[in-house]
């Protein structure tokens, strides 16, 4: 079967207080079923701790699953992991991911050795990515003169040396400059267009909703919720946000908006400013700003500003994560 | 008091540090223990009755073991300065040390403070040890019981005074390692650790008369394994508090210096 | 071969272009300060003397020559271990050894190609140790070539062997300070490089011959006190092979585990 597919993964860590303590279970990752196809960029999103980057280094071989399946393509990561090591990278942000010492050039050589790139193919491809993350002319710079976002930039390189199937990318734009994360995306998308299977955690939830054919949610190490940006968005019962200034607080205009939000069945806020304007406040799924304001100027009030918010993968996010359990500790 | 307040905080830092730590253990008794034991055998061999004439800690075993621990339980003292200077080292590159001078605590007292702070928890396991083994052999011969007491601050004082240089030329040094080796085993060979003074070249002697290590090492065994009494001692003791008060004064001028350049130049880095 | 061949390439040019001088000149200043107190205590103190047991012990009455010897043979055994035995744990540190274990090159070679260029780096520095002895007036005898390299060969194997087995532990326990110390005190005590084994009481000398390296360096001594003979050499060389054997396979079953073990160390 194609695509990286996990079955029931389950991961966790013995976790010792003292040095005799009793040796508890940390559960990092709790069943979890997910595929990552060939040819689209899967985003994986969570909060802080949710199990985003244990998930990652099991589909890169790093980590062996307690329980339950991963496999490359058909090929398991446990028992044959040397051939899942060829089909896939891992790029992780945080981590620096090579050598200091050596030049950009020298690095990726080394690391295509050590996949076994052929020597004659070598050279070419080490220019190219050289040439594709920028980084042309300080290929001959030794890495610790390299600025953070360059060594970063380095590691994006490293990480496409073997030409892989399957490239992780575990927060790879952390730290990098705007229009260097840009380039990347495109880098990304353009991967995924080639028919690269992507799987991307990120902070940046507009990165995800840009790049994401598909994004899973997880929280505690559990699954929650799969879908495309825009139907998670949905799901979750995103709200529009609807907030209008008005020139002159008064009793008549709190007792409209309350009506109006009544109908809606939902509830509004109007309170006064310190220049005795007022601030009306709402959210529903639904665009209903149009009708606020009506029922504001039939109650005389004069609109001085109007300003609304579309639901975004964030507040989705946020409101899947509240719904999850306790990272379980056994 | 200010200087208490500094010495306890670093007391508590270097606690810290180490405390609890198995690094103790080995660094401050066991290697210590097991180097003892390879310098005993290493020197074995040529303490023949000939030898004996020209040095009589050569006739006997018991002597000779006691000459190496007292030897090395002054390195001891003397190392963990360097020691303590190498870890401060590191600070400045985990940027702490600046934070250290961002505060108005006076610095020479920090970098005495700093040597002083883990002096005894570094070297109360060996000198347990060292007098461990002494008694067992019944080689002690003192004038004074009182002069256990000068044996202690004949090795503290000029070790933290010794402490106070390192650290403040390690702050500023960018080399720091290179310092660590021209003060662990070079210091050792000259200070007369492993072999009395006597048999080392003049050209070492004279070089070694300035490491207070040399001057410890002197009063320590002359009290200990002689018997020699404060007035025996005295000149050597004198010297050991004039090259003293020269390094803490040295410590000074280099700390103010260091510092001056520092603020200029923005770095932390005299050398 | 290519990763093992890569590996030796990436710490030629690592360490052409920042030549750890400091550690040169630590190593070399600490077997030369080695030759050169045996020397003081042999002529300033000892007369040009040894005790009569010392020849019967050390197969030769050559003491500041012995200690000289072992002093190189220590230098080569303590560069040789630090720089394979850490070389697992310096890419935990630099933060690559995620990227080097994500490959799927397998790490034997990776090793070979860390230990044969550090070979070659030690060889230096050995030899300046032994230029330091000369100085101090210490003559080695000439040799028969084919034993000696023979002997060298095993001698190197054996560091090697205990090299990965130490590398293994220090990966496992995820530090390598008191380790690589513990293992340097020890070997330098137990290890006959400085003083015969036998003026050693009998239960500590047996430690010593549980190392590979202890039978090599009989081997070795074997050969410059002309003892060349089949019979001479096979005993310590065939045990210090058998013994490196034990500790290449235990170092075979360790690493795998103590580098899962280093990757779940970050969570």
């Amino acid at each position: 079967m194609d695509g990286i597919v996990t079955r029931s993964l389950r991961k966790s860590f013995p976790v010792r207080d003292r040095l005799f303590g009793r040796s508890r279970e940390h559960v990092a990752v709790d069943g979890l079923t997910l595929t990552v196809p060939p040819g689209s960029v899967t985003g994986l999103l969570g909060l802080n701790g949710a199990g985003k980057t244990t998930t990652i280094k099991v589909l890169a071989t790093l980590l062996r699953p307690t329980s339950g399946t991963v496999t490359v393509d058909g090929l398991d990561v446990v028992t044959q992991a040397r051939d899942v090591r060829q089909r896939i990278n891992l790029i992780a942000g945080g981590e620096r991911m090579v050598y200091a010492r050596m030049t950009g050039r020298e690095n990726l050589r080394y690391f295509g050795l050590l996949y076994g790139v052929p020597t004659k193919v070598l050279p070419g491809r080490v220019d190219e990515l050289l040439d594709l993350v920028g980084l042309t002319d300080a290929g001959d710079t030794v890495v610790e003169r390299y600025s953070r976002g360059m060594t970063q930039r380095l590691s994006i390189a490293r990480g496409l040396v073997n030409d892989p199937a399957y490239l992780l990318l575990d927060e790879p734009t952390l730290g990098l400059d705007a229009p260097v994360a840009r380039d990347l995306r495109r880098v990304v998308a353009s991967l995924a267009a080639r028919g690269k299977g992507v799987l991307l955690t990120s902070h940046y939830l507009t990165e995800v909703e840009e790049l994401c054919a598909n994004v899973h949610v997880i929280a505690g190490g559990r699954h929650l919720a799969e879908g495309t940006p825009a139907e998670l968005t949905a799901a979750t019962g995103g709200n529009r946000k609807v907030r209008v200034t008005v020139a002159r607080h008064s009793a008549s205009l709190a007792a409209a908006v309350a009506g109006f939000a009544d109908r809606l069945g939902v509830t509004a806020t109007c309170d006064p400013d310190d220049d005795g304007g007022a601030v009306v406040s709402l959210s529903h799924p639904d665009d209903v700003a149009g009708p606020l304001v009506t029922a504001i100027v039939a109650a005389g009030g004069a609109v001085t500003g109007l300003e609304l918010s579309e639901p975004s993968l964030e507040d989705a996010i946020i409101a899947l994560a509240g719904q999850a359990p306790e990272p379980v500790v056994v | 008091m200010a200087v208490l307040g500094i010495l306890r905080a670093e007391a508590l830092k270097q606690r810290r540090r180490l405390g609890g730590s198995k690094l103790v253990f080995f660094s401050m008794l066991l290697w210590p223990v097991l180097e003892l034991a390879g310098a005993f055998y290493t020197v074995r061999p040529v303490m023949t009755a000939a030898a004996a004439e020209r040095w009589p800690a050569a006739a006997d075993e018991h002597q000779l073991f006691a000459f190496l621990a007292t030897g090395a339980l002054g390195f001891t003292f003397f190392f963990a300065q360097v020691q303590s200077a190498w870890h401060f080292s590191f600070e400045r590159q985990t940027g702490t040390l600046e934070l250290l001078f961002l505060s108005p605590a006076n610095r020479l007292v920090l970098v005495i403070a700093n040597g002083a702070g883990a002096l005894v928890q570094n070297t109360w396991v060996f000198t347990c040890f060292t007098a461990a083994m002494l008694t067992a052999f019944d080689v002690v011969r003192v004038a004074h019981p009182a002069m256990f007491v000068v044996v202690f601050l004949a090795l503290l004082f000029p070790a933290v005074a010794w402490g106070a240089l390192l650290n403040s030329l390690l702050i500023f040094s960018r080399d720091s390692a290179f310092l660590f080796i021209l003060f662990s085993e070079p210091m050792s060979f000259a200070s007369g650790v492993r072999l009395p003074v006597f048999a080392l070249p003049v050209w070492v002697g004279t070089i070694a008369s300035l490491l207070p290590l040399t001057g410890s090492l002197v009063v320590v065994r002359g009290a200990l394994l002689d018997g020699d009494g404060l007035g025996e001692l005295a000149p050597h003791l004198l010297g050991l508090g004039a090259l003293s008060a020269v390094l803490v004064v040295l410590a000074a001028v280099v700390l103010r210096v260091g510092e001056h350049r520092a603020r200029r130049t923005g770095r932390l880095r005299l050398f | 071969m290519a990763v093992a061949a890569a590996t030796f390439q990436r710490s030629w040019k690592v360490t052409a272009r920042a030549y750890p001088w400091t550690y040169f000149t630590s190593t070399v200043v600490t077997g030369g300060l080695t030759v050169a107190l045996a020397y003081l205590a042999f002529h300033a103190i000892g007369g040009g003397r040894v005790e009569a047991g010392f020849a019967a012990k050390a197969g030769s009455a050559d003491y500041v020559g012995y200690v000289a010897v072992g002093a190189i043979a220590f230098t080569f055994t303590v560069r040789l271990v630090l720089w394979v035995a850490k070389a697992l744990i310096g890419e935990e540190r630099e933060g690559t050894l995620t990227a080097l274990v994500v490959t799927p090159s397998r790490r034997w070679p990776y090793l070979i190609g860390c230990a044969g260029f550090s070979a070659l780096s030690t060889l230096v520095e050995s030899t300046a140790v032994g230029a330091v002895a000369l100085w101090l007036g210490v003559r080695f005898p000439a040799v028969e070539a084919v034993p000696m390299i023979l002997a060298a060969v095993v001698f190197a194997v054996a560091v090697f062997a205990l090299s990965v087995l130490v590398g293994g532990v220090m990966l496992f326990a995820g530090e390598a300070h008191i380790t690589q110390n513990t293992l340097f005190a020890s070997l330098a005590l137990l290890g006959g490089f400085s003083f015969p084994r036998d003026y050693l009481p009998g239960a500590v000398r047996w430690l010593g011959e549980l190392v590979p390296v202890t039978q090599a360096l009989d081997g070795v001594r074997a050969v410059l006190a002309g003892r060349t003979a089949f019979t001479d050499l096979v005993g310590p060389l065939a045990t210090s092979l058998a013994i490196s054997a034990v500790c290449l396979v235990l170092g075979a079953v360790l690493l795998p585990r103590a580098e899962r073990r280093a990757i779940e160390r970050a969570f």
